[in-house]
């Protein structure tokens, strides 16, 4: 309980220099050892002696001084002054060390601090939602014909909205393509068109202007539009944006709206425009049709409502609307909708390449740590010499504990921000990263909480790299200081802990090898894998048609306008030099955003089981050759197939294996409105994965594109020269059939493959080049460890050398003393890897986790490198002459 | 000294100061000896705990310090009792009083 009057005195003691107050401490106790050395000569000592007397009866000058200063207030902060300069000091004496150390912890740390930049980004931060957690995706799944989502259509969305105890609102939201017109190019805008409260959901304010409103969605209200955050800023983020027109399609619109920056899901869009924008959705045949599903649907929970809750209410729903529509949901269906958090859906799949990136660098860190534990574990012997001096000095072992964590703090500390300059430095390239596996990869920033992570991580790294050595023992310190050599049992205990180290790195190394030869050995497999085409010399292009030119009075496609404006593209390109090929088509292979799948009926069998189910694609005849997928039986599609021929489709392989097996499919029958019309197959081509090179091919039926075309379509254009050279010329040609024509993804097939394979490329150059750093850093410890054996064992070496052992026997034994470290982190890496290996089988392909081949060429790798990192000593100790060995130490 | 000397308690050693100083101004080193001579050489007091005792007392601001000439004229730091510490020092006495009559009671009867 001290007043404040005290506490005020002692801080004016504080404030006092501290060189006054050693002197008046100096002056105090000088005349204190006068008077007590005088009173011991009264009492009879000699004057040397007395002199001795007093000192030992006051416990020594300097102790006495320090146990004084101990006193004083403001004493930790003067310590921690001291610590520093003294730690500074130190590390400018050996700068070498200093530079390992704080590379080893930078690299650890800037792999950290750039990771978990991701995972806070992407997995830890709330949804830039208010309250998002109560956000939720409605899906209908279909297990019968293992469809994740069969959509919502208009009236189903509008019952559960309406029907729903649970939820404060249910909005619908579909993707569709618009044309920029006016001002240069036409342009293809990809609009979400949703419900006028959609936002008011989310809780999202807009940035500029407002959000929809209820009338915006009112028959005959004005076209309104509200712009992403992405797409005002690629306009020129001009802030007076609001009220400006633009013209698409058939109708201005005016933006009233520019969001914030939110994920882009479900898709990357430009503009979003109430419900009532769409025509398609507003058709009366649409709008009235149970079975015209085209919508996503999000829910806000309803407060104080939980999953489960929610769930038995929508299960209610659907079990009445079964009742009410029997024939709205396929016969065997489930009927019933599924929930899922929002947030799940955002992360779900970047959340395990995620988790293993950070296990990876933390070990890594780890491993790092145990170096940097290793090398001051062997200054510390270099400098016993000097602790041996200060703790003389009346520096109590604490004190000394606390300068060395000082010291490995300070390089720690250096190693964090090398680490968050790494981390900035690689920022942009980790968020492209992110990008290809979440919509939230935009939110990735070096913000507080990854400043504080890193310091954290930096200090706590300090802490154990300065606390793993310990201390030298007192037994230690005073023989130190007389000179011996300082061959004792603690420093036997410390080269097993060194050891043990090193093993732990060993193992560490060992399962972060086997995990990137993992990610190495999938990508290959993914890499080879035969997606059914043939990616050279063909150039692809997005195309969009201004729907408004080319429907009927009923919002309906105008095939035959349409089919004539592929009429025309087709003379323009056929024009162009080295064109082999034009094939159009409703997607482009590899797509996983391209869901289609539907069942089918097999003319004379029986379908009262499960209905065959397959993807259907709408292509047209020169497809196949563009893409070089092969004919394997039949024909492909022709000038017959149209609108009112003869109603042909063609089948892959796989579909044709499955349901008939010994017999020719050509000419059988199918169909996909449950026999009301039957189509005839006409051909069997290859396998083609439209979905992603990791999934199997699935059953496909094609569909002839002149009878089915789209207001958009793919291009495959196949040419016998580089496909990149004519991009302009068919662009240009496109806009010659059609002006308002929006080309945009103009690449080459090559491309598109390359780009399916980049994330899993990513992962595994990340986690190749984490275990490299490892493995390199692991190496130099296993090589310290042996060089500093080896220079302890000069002596022996050279009497072995003198009693006639050769450099082959004394390099084995120096590599003996090396394989046991690497034998023993074999061992327990492999028990490591096996336990974890289960942990990244979900980013595998093609390969086992325990995959033998993987677990053998990481083995070989890591005692190749662990032989590379004894070489060096292992050839100093054959260098040792056996005279001046015998002379080092006698 | 053939005598046992008692080591001093912990915290004993700042009221035997502070008695010591009510008597007027003294040095480090007079204040050791005062306590010795008047405990009849039982009480030794270790001067390596003396001085960092001094210190802070001093912070507290029972006592206070300034530099004087002593006996044979060398500047000495003489130590005297403040009126908070002379307060302190009633306090103690009393918990001390409170304290050795306790224990004696207990180590008549038991």
């Amino acid at each position: 309980m001290r007043s404040l009057a005290g506490r005020m005195r002692r801080m004016a003691r504080a404030l006092l220099p501290r060189r006054r107050r050693e002197q008046e401490m100096d002056d105090e106790l000088r005349h204190h050892l006068e008077l007590e050395t005088e009173a011991n000569v009264r009492h009879g000592l000699p004057p040397e002696q007395a002199r001795r007397a007093a000192l030992l009866r006051l416990g020594g000058l300097e102790p006495s001084k320090e146990a004084c200063r101990q006193s004083w207030p403001g004493r930790l902060w003067e310590d921690l002054g001291q610590d520093v300069r003294y730690g500074l000091r130190g590390l400018r004496r050996s700068p070498g060390f200093t530079a390992a150390v704080a590379l080893t912890l930078g690299l650890g740390i800037g792999a950290n601090t750039a990771v978990f930049s991701l995972v806070n980004g992407v997995l830890l931060k709330p949804l830039p939602y208010a309250r998002g957690d109560q956000l939720v995706v409605l899906r209908q799944p279909d297990a019968h014909a293992g469809a994740a989502d069969l959509g919502f259509s208009v009236p189903e969305v509008r019952d559960y909205r309406e029907l729903s105890r649970a939820f404060d609102s249910v909005v619908e939201y579909h993707s569709m393509d618009f044309t920029l017109l006016g001002g240069g190019d036409a342009r293809r805008v990809r609009t979400g068109v949703v419900s006028w409260n959609f936002f008011d959901v989310l809780e999202v304010k807009a940035l500029l202007g407002r959000s929809f409103r209820a009338d915006d969605e009112q028959p005959g209200a004005d076209a309104v539009l509200v712009l992403s955050n992405d797409y005002w800023r690629a306009l020129g983020g001009d802030p007076g944006i609001v009220g400006r027109r633009f013209e698409m399609n058939d109708r201005v619109h005016t933006v009233v709206g520019v969001l914030h920056a939110i994920p882009q899901y479900p898709d990357d869009n430009d503009v979003f425009m109430p419900a009532t924008a769409c025509p398609f959705r507003n058709r009366p045949d649409v709008l009235g049709n149970r079975r015209g599903r085209m919508l996503n649907a999000f829910a806000r929970i309803a407060p104080g409502i939980t999953l489960a809750q929610a769930q038995a209410d929508l299960d209610g729903i659907s079990a009445r609307l079964r009742r009410a529509y029997p024939d709205a949901l396929p016969r065997d269906s489930e009927a019933r909708v599924a929930l899922s958090p929002l947030k799940e859906d955002l992360v779900r799949q970047a959340r395990p390449t995620f988790l293993v990136l950070l296990a990876t660098v933390a070990l890594v860190l780890l491993i790092a740590c145990a170096n940097v534990a290793n090398l001051t574990l062997a200054r510390l012997v270099e400098r016993s010499r000097e602790l041996a001096v200060r703790s003389a000095l009346g520096a109590g072992r604490v004190r000394l504990l606390r300068q060395l964590l000082t010291e490995s703090t300070i390089v720690a500390l250096a190693g964090g921000a090398l680490g968050l300059l790494l981390a900035y430095v690689t920022g942009d390239l980790l968020t492209a990263f992110a990008a290809r596996l979440t919509p939230r990869a935009s939110e990735v920033t070096i913000d507080g909480r990854v400043l504080l992570f890193t310091l954290g991580v930096s200090v706590l790294t300090g802490v154990l790299a300065g606390t793993l050595p310990g201390l030298p023992g007192r037994e230690k310190i005073a023989p130190t200081l007389l000179g011996d050599s300082g061959r004792t049992t603690s420093d036997r205990r410390r080269q097993r802990m060194r050891s043990s180290l090193v093993a732990w790195q060993l193992a560490l190394s060992f399962v972060l090898l086997i995990g990137a030869a993992l990610m190495l050995r999938s990508f290959e497999n993914l890499r080879r894998v035969d997606a059914g085409f043939r990616a050279d010399q063909v150039l692809t292009a997005r195309l969009n048609l201004n729907f408004s030119s080319y429907s009927n009075a009923e919002h309906r496609i105008d095939v035959e306008r349409v089919n004539a404006f592929y009429r025309a593209l087709d003379d323009q390109l056929r024009g162009l030099p080295g064109v082999v090929a034009i094939g159009a088509a409703w997607t482009f292979p590899l797509n996983s955003a391209f869901q289609n799948d539907g069942t089918f009926a097999i003319e004379g069998r029986d379908a009262s089981g499960a209905p065959p189910k397959a993807t259907f694609v709408g292509v047209s005849p020169a497809y196949f050759e563009a893409l070089g997928v092969p004919l394997v039986r039949g024909r492909v599609f022709d000038e017959r197939d149209r609108a009112g021929g003869p109603g042909a489709v063609i089948v892959n392989q796989r579909l044709a294996r499955r349901y008939w097996p010994d017999d020719d499919p050509v000419g059988r029958r199918i169909s996909t409105d449950r026999g009301r019309t039957w189509r005839t197959i006409a051909g069997v081509v290859g396998d083609v994965r439209q979905s992603s090179l990791d999934r199997e091919p699935q059953d496909a039926v094609y569909l002839p594109f002149r009878e089915f075309p789209g207001y958009g379509s793919i291009l495959f254009v196949r040419t016998l020269g580089a496909p990149g050279r004519i991009a302009e010329q068919v662009r240009a040609a496109a806009r010659t059939a059609d002006a308002q024509t929006a080309v945009t993804e103009l690449r080459t097939l090559a491309d598109i493959r390359s780009e399916a394979l980049s994330s899993p490329r990513l992962t595994s150059v990340l986690l190749g080049l984490f275990a490299t750093v490892a493995l390199v850093i692991t190496a130099a410890g296993l090589g310290g460890l042996i060089a500093y054996s080896v220079s302890r064992r000069t002596h022996e070496i050279g009497i072995r050398m003198a009693l006639g052992a050769d450099r082959s026997r004394i390099t084995a034994m120096v590599l003996r003393e090396g394989m046991t470290s690497v034998a023993i982190g074999l061992v327990m890496g492999l028990a490591g890897a096996l336990a974890l290996s289960r942990l990244v089988s979900g980013l595998l392909f093609g390969v086992g986790p325990n995959d033998p081949i993987c677990f053998t060429a990481s083995a070989v790798v890591l005692v190749l490198a662990a032989v590379a990192g004894c070489v060096v000593p292992a050839r100093r100790a054959t260098t040792v002459s056996p005279m001046s060995a015998l002379r080092a130490e006698v | 000294m053939a005598r046992a000397n008692i080591d001093l308690l912990q915290g004993t050693l700042d009221v035997l100061v502070l008695r010591t100083l009510a008597g007027g101004p003294m040095h480090g080193w007079g204040i050791a000896q005062r306590i010795q001579q008047v405990s009849e050489d039982v009480l030794r007091v270790n001067q390596g705990s003396l001085y960092p005792a001094l210190h802070r007392l001093e912070d507290e601001g029972w006592i206070a310090a300034e530099w004087g000439a002593s006996e044979n004229n060398r500047k000495a730091k003489y130590y005297r009792l403040t009126r908070r510490g002379q307060r302190q020092l009633e306090a103690e006495t009393e918990n001390w009083q409170r304290l050795a009559a306790a224990v004696a009671r207990i180590l008549q009867t038991a």
